[in-house]
């Protein structure tokens, strides 16, 4: 009995032992916790567990993120907070004009073009009207301004040999007045109809071709991880042309791998050419969060924000190896870039927007 | 040894702590069109040790729930995710994520799918126009203003009677032709609700021709008629457009962590695969992409029903949210079918003190357009709304059109003035109801009784008076009972279960349930 007795207490000092030594050890090189706001596309990213040991092991630092639209982040508080990490430059622009006396340091750490996700009879029938262009495995949109003229025209799918869909041509993105892929499919779609970058001086010629292509469009989602999903789940004829990121669909065959092999030749990528860059900026706003910016350029991480979750290095120009992924065209760069419009058009295209 | 068993039971007690404490509770507000999915939801919790509470709503009401100040749920699941949007301006809603598809459909009688000519061809919405203006066609549908599956049909609709713009604008729904047009088509419903899941009882109980309802519900009306020896409904899918219900779950943060975990594993287990394959047996598209047609059950599936998962599905563009609005508001000012409305209302003693109080609230909910506006359940100008208070006997009977908001208010000051007292006869009111109801030209308006009651029928007349009155005028005129108080569920059955009607509970929110029952008339 009495040995008994003293098994339970020894078992019961063992408990308070281990527990008490895994307390220790743990708090003996205590990590940087880092607090910051960051747009949802990235969230995978940072939860993926591989990343997290990389940041805490090499660079001693947590993080601590919310998810927040890229221009509420550049426009709202800053109390507690660390760093942002937005999706476009535009809200970086955004973010200086209106925190001028900050001591903050920017770098762009990923970017990802944006791109129109298909279905294989809307880009056979493309190509077939020279709308778009096969080469290697990749599909380029080398006429993107006729294909937009063509939805402002009210042309129909049958016009173009696609007998299976009802109605008119059109190509949905996200609503750009609340979402970043829909405000920088506007911005290109605005380049495009000028042939050049689109400013000040030149935005009164397209802005009511611009209002009316909004009009057009309806009721829109508000994230582009919506439009996505609802491109998968509601298929050719509920989304026949969308406008989103070109990370998607490679985070998606990722996560996705089994039924992907089945989806591999129906979905198809349209790059528009030029097309804009999603840039992913890293706004380190104190001394704390500066070591951040370089955490983040670490070989590794890059390589795994490309193999699992598509995005692209910073540096544009510089390639990724497209090999390593499952997806079929996507190209190892992406060379014909435009720049999106300032901030300053871009705000005075959706102030219009809004009014509609 | 005695010590070392206390020391086992402390230590069973630290690591099983957790279990002995009280189930957490987790409220989800749904569209009733998963009521039949409640059983996996429910499995969940009893797995993971939590109390869900499912209630059930149509989807523009839980959109309209969502917009209030201080939303009592922790989760909406409605049958689009377009409602969140425009519910959520208070951005609470988080981790949105579809569960399952489901295209609303017309489900026609297949004989008289057959007669119309509509089985192995494409179906257009102006086909179905025209079956409706010559009369060959005639059904049930939701509220539009109500409910997901009526919203998008009627969005259907306009967009045919429009001439298939590429877009529906403000000033279209203000178009001359357009309200005779939409007037004609809504004149072919002769039964409304606020939800779908109703619809398919109601299809049930009685003969009906058609109802526009989700392809699942088809599906599951189907299974029981088959079952029941009865002819199954053909699913029509017209080719320029109906809808996707997309059923997205999304969690309404109120700051509580525990609750958006156990939110967080909900989800994912009605996303899992196997989850996912018992959803598909419940007629639901499930599934990341697309349907996988080889992997379907054609029992479910059934392709004698017209149900065809393997079509390209093309839904209609919803206008912009202010288009949608509007739409909204006039379908129930001026567009829908017109509703002739008897109330008859419980004053009898047992009603003092705050059961009048709370019934004269509910009344001024329905009555004063200012406050029922913001529900979308105002009055149209053609509208008949009746009163007869009663106790032991009918007190007296006054009648308002939905156009004069003076005898509206007179309404209010007369309910005003009305002290309960007495016993109670629920049957002799409903009788005199039945019989004014029978003055009216019924091709113009939706009627129903709605019956609100706190106590048992003990005097006067009886069930057997009102069953003989009901059949003798051979009409479709549904009775909806408000239960409240010490009200008599098994009367009110039968009476629901004579006239197709339903009964809304409202011991908890009596204003709630007279809002409710507007929606289903």
């Amino acid at each position: 009995m009495k040995k008994n007795y003293i098994m339970g207490l020894i078992l019961l000092g063992a408990i308070f032992i281990t527990a008490y030594g895994v307390k220790t050890l743990m708090q003996s090189e205590p990590p940087m916790n880092i607090k910051g706001l960051v747009g949802g596309e990235k969230y995978p990213f940072l939860e993926n567990s591989e990343v997290k040991k990389i940041l805490r092991k090499r660079y001693g630092v947590t993080l601590d993120y919310s998810k927040a639209g890229s221009i509420d982040m550049v426009l709202g508080k800053l109390d507690g907070l660390d760093f942002l990490w937005p999706s476009s430059q535009v809200a970086l622009e955004l973010f200086k004009l209106n925190q001028k006396e900050k001591n903050y340091k920017s770098e762009i750490i990923f970017n990802s073009p944006l791109v129109l996700y298909t279905w294989k009879i809307v880009a056979v029938a493309l190509e077939k009207n020279g709308i778009v262009e096969k080469k290697g495995d990749t599909y380029y949109i080398t006429r993107f301004k006729e294909l937009i003229n063509m939805v402002m025209e009210g042309k129909k799918w049958s016009e173009i040999g696609i007998g299976e869909l009802y109605g008119r041509i059109s190509i949905i993105p996200t609503d750009p007045t609340k979402s970043n892929s829909g405000n920088m499919f506007f911005g290109l779609v605005a380049n495009m109809l000028i042939g050049d970058v689109v400013d000040s001086t030149s935005l009164p010629k397209i802005l009511p071709t611009l209002t009316r292509y909004y009009r057009k469009l309806g009721y829109l989602e508000h994230s582009s991880s919506d439009l996505f999903s609802q491109f998968l789940q509601t298929g050719v004829g509920a989304k026949p042309i969308i406008a989103a990121y070109e990370n998607q669909i490679i985070e998606f065959s990722i996560q996705n791998r089994e039924i992907w092999p089945e989806l591999r030749d129906t979905i198809i990528i349209l790059y528009p050419v030029p097309t804009v860059w999603s840039a992913h900026p890293l706004i380190a706003l104190n001394e704390k969060s500066k070591p951040l910016i370089k955490a983040l350029q670490d070989d590794d991480l890059l390589r795994i924000a490309w193999e699992k979750h598509g995005f692209r290095t910073g540096m544009i120009g510089a390639t990724n190896d497209p090999k390593v992924l499952q997806v079929a065209g996507i190209p190892a760069s992406v060379e014909k870039v435009i720049p999106m419009p300032s901030a300053k058009v871009m705000d005075e295209i959706i102030k219009s927007l809004q009014k509609e | 040894m005695k010590k070392n068993l206390i020391v086992f039971v402390s230590l069973l007690i630290m690591f099983t702590g957790v279990s002995c404490a009280k189930k957490p509770r987790f409220t989800i507000i749904s569209g009733s069109e998963n009521k039949s999915l409640e059983v996996l939801v429910l499995e969940f919790g009893r797995k993971e040790r939590v109390e869900i509470e499912m209630s059930y709503s149509g989807s523009v009401d839980i959109s309209q729930k969502l917009s209030k100040d201080n939303p009592d749920f922790d989760a909406v699941w409605p049958a689009s995710s377009i409602w969140i949007s425009m519910g959520d301006s208070k951005h609470r809603v988080r981790h949105v994520q579809s569960i399952m598809r489901s295209p609303i459909v017309i489900g026609v009688r297949k004989t008289l799918a057959h007669e119309l000519g509509w089985i192995g061809h494409d179906v257009k919405i102006k086909d179905i126009l025209s079956a409706i203006k010559s009369k060959k066609l005639s059904f049930m549908m939701t509220s539009a203003t109500q409910s997901n599956s009526g919203a998008m049909a009627y969005f259907g609709f306009l967009y045919a009677l429009l001439g298939n713009p590429e877009m529906i604008e403000l000033s279209d729904l203000h178009r001359k032709d357009l309200k005779a047009g939409i007037r004609t088509i809504l004149s072919g419903i002769h039964r409304s609700s606020g939800s779908s899941g109703w619809l398919k009882d109601l299809y049930l109980k009685k003969n009906y021709d058609a109802m526009v309802n989700y392809e699942s519900i088809i599906i599951e009306t189907n299974l029981e008629l088959i079952r029941n020896g009865r002819e199954p409904l053909y699913a029509i899918y017209p080719v320029d457009g109906l809808s996707i219900a997309d059923s997205p779950l999304g969690y309404v943060n109120r700051s509580d962590d525990a609750k958006e975990k156990i939110f967080l594993k909900l989800q994912e287990f009605l996303l899992s695969k196997e989850v996912q394959q018992k959803i598909l047996a419940h007629g639901r598209r499930t599934g990341i992409t697309a349907v996988d047609v080889s992997a379907i059950d054609t029992t479910i599936f059934n392709p004698d029903w017209g149900i065809n998962a393997g079509k390209i599905l093309i839904p209609i563009k919803l206008p912009r949210q202010e288009v949608i609005r509007e739409a909204l508001e006039l379908y129930q000012t001026a567009f829908r079918k017109p509703s002739l409305t008897v109330y008859c209302l419980d004053f009898s003693g047992s009603m003092t003190g705050d059961g009048i109080e709370q019934l004269r609230k509910a009344m001024e909910l329905i009555l004063d357009t200012e406050k029922s506006k913001e529900y979308l359940i105002q009055p149209s100008r053609e509208d008949v709304i009746v009163i007869i208070p009663f106790s032991n006997q009918p007190l007296w009977q006054a009648t308002a059109s939905g156009a004069n908001h003076y005898e509206l208010n007179a309404f209010l000051t007369k309910l005003q003035n009305q002290q309960p007292a007495g016993g109670t006869d629920i049957y002799t009111p409903l009788i005199m109801a039945l019989n004014t109801i029978k003055k009216y030209n019924l091709s113009h308006y939706i009627p129903a009784v709605v019956l609100m009651t706190d106590g048992e029928s003990n005097t006067g007349a009886v069930f057997a008076d009102l069953e003989r009155a009901w059949r003798s005028l051979g009409l479709d005129i549904p009775i909806f009972s408000i239960l409240f108080g010490n009200a008599s569920r098994s009367q009110l059955d039968k009476i629901s279960e004579l006239t197709g009607g339903k009964i809304f509970d409202g011991r908890k929110d009596l204003l709630g349930a007279f809002k409710e029952v507007k929606g289903y008339n």
